[in-house]
């Protein structure tokens, strides 16, 4: 408070002087203020309080708030928990019956499709078949894989019925290297167009329904895994022999994450110093390239070789133990993941996008030759989800112990089969049926369904993450690419069940990718993080000083008019 | 038969120097061991292989580092130039560098590489990347070399001479002088090499004696070689350059601290006037100190590496012919006719070890005179402006040096160019200022932009012969950023060192380079609390500034009666009234018992 009172009140000053000087107890208040003093204070409190109020809170709320860009929240929990698509597999089966007339045929197809029906408890993986017209059989190719179109539905298999005199039953023949499936059948059991059943479509119902039992498992299964509204793919799962669902989930956890390229890295070991070389282009060439091409509607590949020579065992593993019983050094089955020398073994994985598969032969060192797993004599293992191993016990020279310099393409064989078989299991594809054209094809589906639903998964925990956190940001690009992950999943949906599965996985890969990027959105998660205490702390030399008195004033404001307006009411 | 020798092995030096080798993948090693005055031992390791350019980009390594392999074909690198160094090179009594100093980086890390690539930009982008994931392999700090530490030099680097003509390749160059380089980058070294340091020369490496050297440099070399007939090449060359000082690696790991010579071991001056039992006048050692590879490196050398071919001589030691030298016995000892170069063919699977003993000195190797010495420093003083100065000087009586010289500035430390000068001094000691362009024969000048990139100066200077050159140019020290300033930031900045390259004389087919010791650079360095104590500060001034003003406006003004009168009102005033009224109790009551 000043000590130099002037203006209003300078006028009291000098009658109340001397009563004050001679007589302390004597004390009279001041004179009631003005009311346009009052008026005056007021305006001024208001005065400041509006300015805080319309133009520091805008202010500090534009420079403080964060970008958040708007999302289609509801429609991403709906694909998160199913609600908005509901997979389905419709296989389009072609039937091609030369030897029959096209009534019988259609009434043929009608029953198969009907015994069908009555078999399959999952709705959403199906059969359809389809009679082939006759004038279009020798056009059509008999490579599913290959005939792909943009409008018609991929056909999944083709089935060719061959009459044969001299057969008392049906039976069929599936061909291993494409998708056909040949069925001869005596000419009798051709059905009559009255019944309805006919041991001919018992058969190829069964027949078909066996072909594709591990596909629907598989999927049932991942169908299962995502906590959806469907309960049906849980009930197939239930009604399985146990042993099947445990293939299927062990399968699961041994393939690597679906990527659009894999790195295929192949290594050398060896822990002396031969062999140090490898006839290894023409391995790949003759054991590799066409498994890599069948694979090439699913995924590409590259591939790149290494020799490392004076591969030694971390110290920490166990080492190999001899065996008398089995002449042989034996590793612990226990002890073989601790096989790899992580810290030493030069596998970096490959540069670029994609995860790298790691295969490695390892050439075992004469004075621990031959070298085998314990337990089963096995010389080969897979590492779930990073690769596969081959022990080479490479025939040793006999005057003196030393293993070969050189490995030719022969000796190369065995083990560049196993690492194919390694391969088929690392990317997930089922045991059945025998045809490899179906395997893979039926790999297109569990792909696209677990990307789908991947996609869809990652899409409600960016939901729940950007609900659960409104203090991060989320830039336009996240948006967008939340979008583009919604489109492209419905349009996977779509083509899921107009049975065009290639498209359909294209589909979910991009939608996959996007969900991916979105949340994994860098500028999503703040680099710098001043904690609130933090900002109170520096400001609070300016915020208290201030603070107070402009508080202070407007409770002593607030008061006055309150009282004010109290004593006005009680008054008249 | 003397000449047919020597010729024959003359040819054989030919041959193990050529760098195009017959066959399409091959592996060669070496090792050169010299003793350098002041008890150092100077010791070379040189690994070379090659693969067919066929298989590399197919991507098939056998001898070639699939690690380094990739790196390069996804950053599309071409050629490639990666050396660590720490420590010295004294060239005042070590003389001329290994390998003409084309082995060596400066101080830290230095890197270069031919990049293919459309333009500049996309280039820089590759650059990047290559930093990147080399930073990741040889757990390096190179992912910091960033645009203001990235030049593109113009004459100072050339190409291999056998890229593939189709390719339009971008020399970029980057250093980190600051970088200390240590075992964590000698582990991914050794594991480029095709026998990891378990067999071969490479067996010998042990990170706490390699890092204790008085100087010592790793270098990665990966170039294109297409030989006149038969397929391209790509060829890997890995060195590593030590000077070992023999008395400080002999010691123990253990019991590493060194320990004065018992008093009876000291030779004594006895006829110094004061010698007796506590004063010694130690005289010099005539002896040479014994060594033996064992001793030095910590362990012996284990075998060769099978993947070795052609010559079996590994091991080279170039001392005068009469040295005593102990070999195993089943090694096979060559002496080159120069007198001094010994070869040993090491058997392939015994541990070698070679010990020299202690005996007495009549000749050394000689060194081979220098061509230019050259020195850099910091002048001035005060936190604003500083100066640089470069002292070259040309040792040949007779004929005058011409080179290269090479240095990438930070963009803090901001050159005056018009302020280039130079003065000679010849032999008989007088300075004599000279026009610059009379010693500068071409300037290529890069200014910087602030933050964006360093100075670049490559200067073509000629020194005329007995006499010393000394170029100086001001600087001005710019003002970093609060956040631009590392966290030691009162060390100083490092400015890494420049280049010299020494172009060819007739004789020679290589250019010699040197390196000039790196600079600390002190910046005006402020404290680094200042932005809270300004934001505490200024908050106060406001509030006082703005409880002033705010009081004045809304209070009421009384006198000082008036105020004691409203006090009585209050809560507070009734309070304090009460507790004078006690006071004046208590105080009435003592008063009366008194």
């Amino acid at each position: 408070m000043s000590s130099k009172p002037e203006g209003l009140e300078s006028s009291n000053i000098s009658c109340n002087d001397a009563p004050a000087m001679s007589s302390e107890t004597v004390q009279r208040p001041p004179p009631p203020e003005k009311p346009a003093a009052i008026l005056t204070r007021t305006k001024v409190i208001a005065a400041f309080w509006a300015v805080i109020i319309f133009l520091g809170f805008p202010i500090w709320w534009q420079t403080t708030s964060i970008h958040r860009a708007r999302l289609p929240i509801q429609e991403m929990v709906n694909w998160a928990s199913g609600k908005t698509c509901r997979p389905v597999f419709p296989l389009e089966i072609q039937f091609a019956t030369p030897s029959l007339p096209v009534s019988d045929a259609q009434h043929l197809l009608r029953t198969t499709q009907h015994t069908l029906d009555d078999l399959n408890e999952f709705s959403a993986h199906h059969l359809r078949l389809k009679l082939l017209e006759s004038s279009n059989i020798e056009s059509n190719s008999p490579d599913g894989l290959r005939s792909i179109t943009e409008d018609n539905a991929d056909t999944v298999l083709s089935v060719r019925l061959i009459a044969q005199e001299d057969l008392t039953a049906p039976r069929s023949v599936l061909h291993s290297e494409t998708t056909q499936l040949d069925v001869f059948y005596p000419p009798s059991q051709v059905p009559v167009p009255s019944s309805s059943n006919s041991p001919l479509s018992a058969f190829i119902a069964e027949e078909l329904q066996r072909l594709f039992g591990e596909e629907k498992a598989t999927i049932a299964h991942v169908l299962s895994n995502n906590n959806g509204a469907d309960h049906q793919p849980a009930a197939v799962l239930n009604s399985l022999p146990p042993q099947i669902a445990e293939t299927i989930n062990k399968r699961e956890r041994r393939s690597m994450k679906y990527a659009e390229t894999y790195h295929l890295a192949f290594s050398l070991f060896t822990p002396g110093s031969a062999p140090s070389s490898w006839d290894i282009e023409a391995a790949i060439q003759e054991y590799l390239t066409p498994l890599l091409q069948a694979f090439s509607p699913i995924s590409n590949f590259t591939v790149d070789t290494q020799v490392q020579l004076y591969a030694m065992f971390s110290p920490m593993t166990p080492q190999p133990e001899y065996d008398e019983s089995q002449a042989a050094w034996t590793l612990k089955k226990e002890d073989l993941s601790a096989f790899i020398n992580a810290a030493e073994w030069p596998l970096s994985p490959s540069i670029g996008s994609g995860p790298t598969i790691n295969f490695i032969l390892y050439v075992p060192a004469p004075s621990q030759s031959p070298m085998v797993v314990k337990e089963n004599h096995a010389t080969s293992w897979i590492i779930p989800q990073w690769g596969g191993v081959f022990l080479l016990n490479a025939p040793l020279s006999t005057s003196q112990p030393s293993n070969p310099s050189h490995l030719s393409k022969e000796s190369l064989q065995s083990a560049f089969l196993t690492f194919s078989h390694q391969l088929l299991t690392l990317m997930g594809t089922p045991a059945t049926p025998t045809s490899l054209p179906l395997r893979l094809q039926t790999l297109i589906r569990i792909r696209a369904a677990s990307l789908l639903l991947s996609a869809s998964s990652t899409m409600g925990s960016l939901a729940r993450l950007t609900k659960s956190l409104p203090s991060i940001p989320i830039p336009a690009s996240v948006a967008t690419s939340v979008s583009t992950t919604l489109s492209h999943l419905s349009s996977a949906c779509d083509q899921l069940r107009e049975g065009r599965f290639a498209a359909a996985l294209a589909s979910a890969r991009v939608a996959e990718t996007e969900a991916e990027r979105s949340f994994f959105e860098k500028s999503m998660v703040g680099q710098v993080y001043f904690p609130d205490e933090h900002k109170v702390a520096v400001y609070l030399p300016l915020l208290g000083p201030i603070g107070v008195p402009l508080a202070v004033g407007l409770l002593k404001e607030l008061k006055r008019i309150i009282a004010g307006w109290k004593s006005r009411r009680s008054s008249p | 038969m003397t000449v047919l020798f020597f010729f024959l092995s003359l040819l054989s030096l030919v041959c193990a120097s050529l760098s195009s080798p017959s066959a399409p993948s091959d592996y060669h090693e070496r090792l050169d061991l010299q003793p350098l005055p002041q008890s150092s031992l100077l010791a070379s390791f040189n690994f070379r292989s090659n693969t067919s350019q066929e298989s590399f980009e197919q991507r098939h390594f056998r001898y070639f580092p699939r690690a380094l392999g990739q790196i390069l074909q996804h950053a599309h690198t071409k050629e490639l130039h990666l050396r660590f160094t720490t420590g010295r090179w004294d060239a005042e009594s070590w003389g001329p560098r290994p390998w003409n100093g084309s082995k060596e980086g400066g101080t830290g890390v230095e890197l270069w590489a031919w990049i293919d690539a459309v333009d500049d930009e996309r280039a820089f982008a590759k650059w990047i990347t290559l930093t990147q994931s080399l930073s990741g392999l040889f757990c390096a700090s190179m992912n910091f070399v960033d645009s203001t530490r990235t030049t593109r030099p113009v004459v100072s680097f050339d190409p291999a001479e056998d890229h593939s003509p189709a390719s339009s390749l971008h020399l970029l160059h980057g250093t980190l002088p600051g970088e200390v380089v240590c075992t964590e980058n000698l582990t991914p070294f050794l594991k480029l090499l095709p026998c990891k340091g378990k067999a071969g020369i490479s067996s010998l490496f042990d990170g706490h004696k390699l890092f204790d050297a008085s100087w010592q440099s790793m270098s990665v070399d990966v170039r294109p070689i297409c030989p006149e007939q038969g397929e391209c090449l790509v060829q890997i060359e890995q060195t590593v350059d030590m000077v070992l000082d023999i008395d400080r690696s002999k010691r123990p790991r253990d019991n590493p601290i060194p320990r004065p010579v018992p008093n009876d071991q000291l030779a004594c001056d006895a006829s110094k006037p004061y010698h007796s039992d506590d004063t010694c006048y130690p005289l010099e050692n005539t002896l040479e100190k014994g060594w033996s590879l064992a001793e030095v490196f910590g362990r012996s050398l284990n075998g060769v590496c099978p993947l070795t071919e052609g010559n079996p001589e590994t091991v080279c030691l170039r001392v005068p012919n009469e040295r005593r030298v102990d070999i195993p016995p089943e090694v096979t000892e060559t002496r080159q006719a120069d007198g001094y170069t010994r070869c040993f063919a090491l058997h392939p699977s015994t541990p070698f070890d070679l010990s020299i003993p202690e005996q007495e000195v009549h000749s050394q190797v000689p060194l081979k005179e220098r061509s230019l010495h050259a020195e850099r420093t910091i002048v001035g003083h005060g936190q604003e402006r500083g100066g640089m100065r470069i002292i070259f000087n040309n040792p040949s009586e007779t004929s005058p040096v011409e080179f290269i010289y090479f240095e990438t500035l930070p963009w803090f430390l901001r050159p005056f160019v018009h302020t280039l000068q130079a003065t000679i001094t010849g032999h008989d000691g007088v300075r004599r200022q000279v026009p610059s362009s009379q010693i500068v024969k071409e300037t290529f000048y890069r200014p910087a932009i602030d933050r964006k990139r360093g100075t670049q100066l490559e200067l073509t200077l000629s020194v005329p012969a007995a006499s010393t050159v000394t170029l100086t140019y001001d600087f001005e020290k710019a003002i970093l950023r609060y956040t631009e300033y590392p966290p030691d930031a009162n060390r100083g900045f490092n400015v890494a060192p420049a280049v010299i390259r020494l172009n060819p004389q007739d004789n020679e087919s290589s250019p010699i380079y040197i390196r000039t010791t790196s600079l600390l650079l002190p910046l005006p360095t402020p404290d680094f609390s200042m932005p809270y104590n300004v934001i505490i500060l200024t908050s106060t001034v406001i509030a006082l500034a703005f409880g002033n003003i705010f009081n004045l406006l809304v209070r009421r003004f009384v006198s000082k009666e008036e105020a004691a009168a409203l006090m009585a009102q209050t809560l507070k005033g009734r309070l304090l009234g009460k507790i004078v009224a006690l006071r004046d109790r208590i105080r009435g009551k003592t008063s009366k018992t008194e």
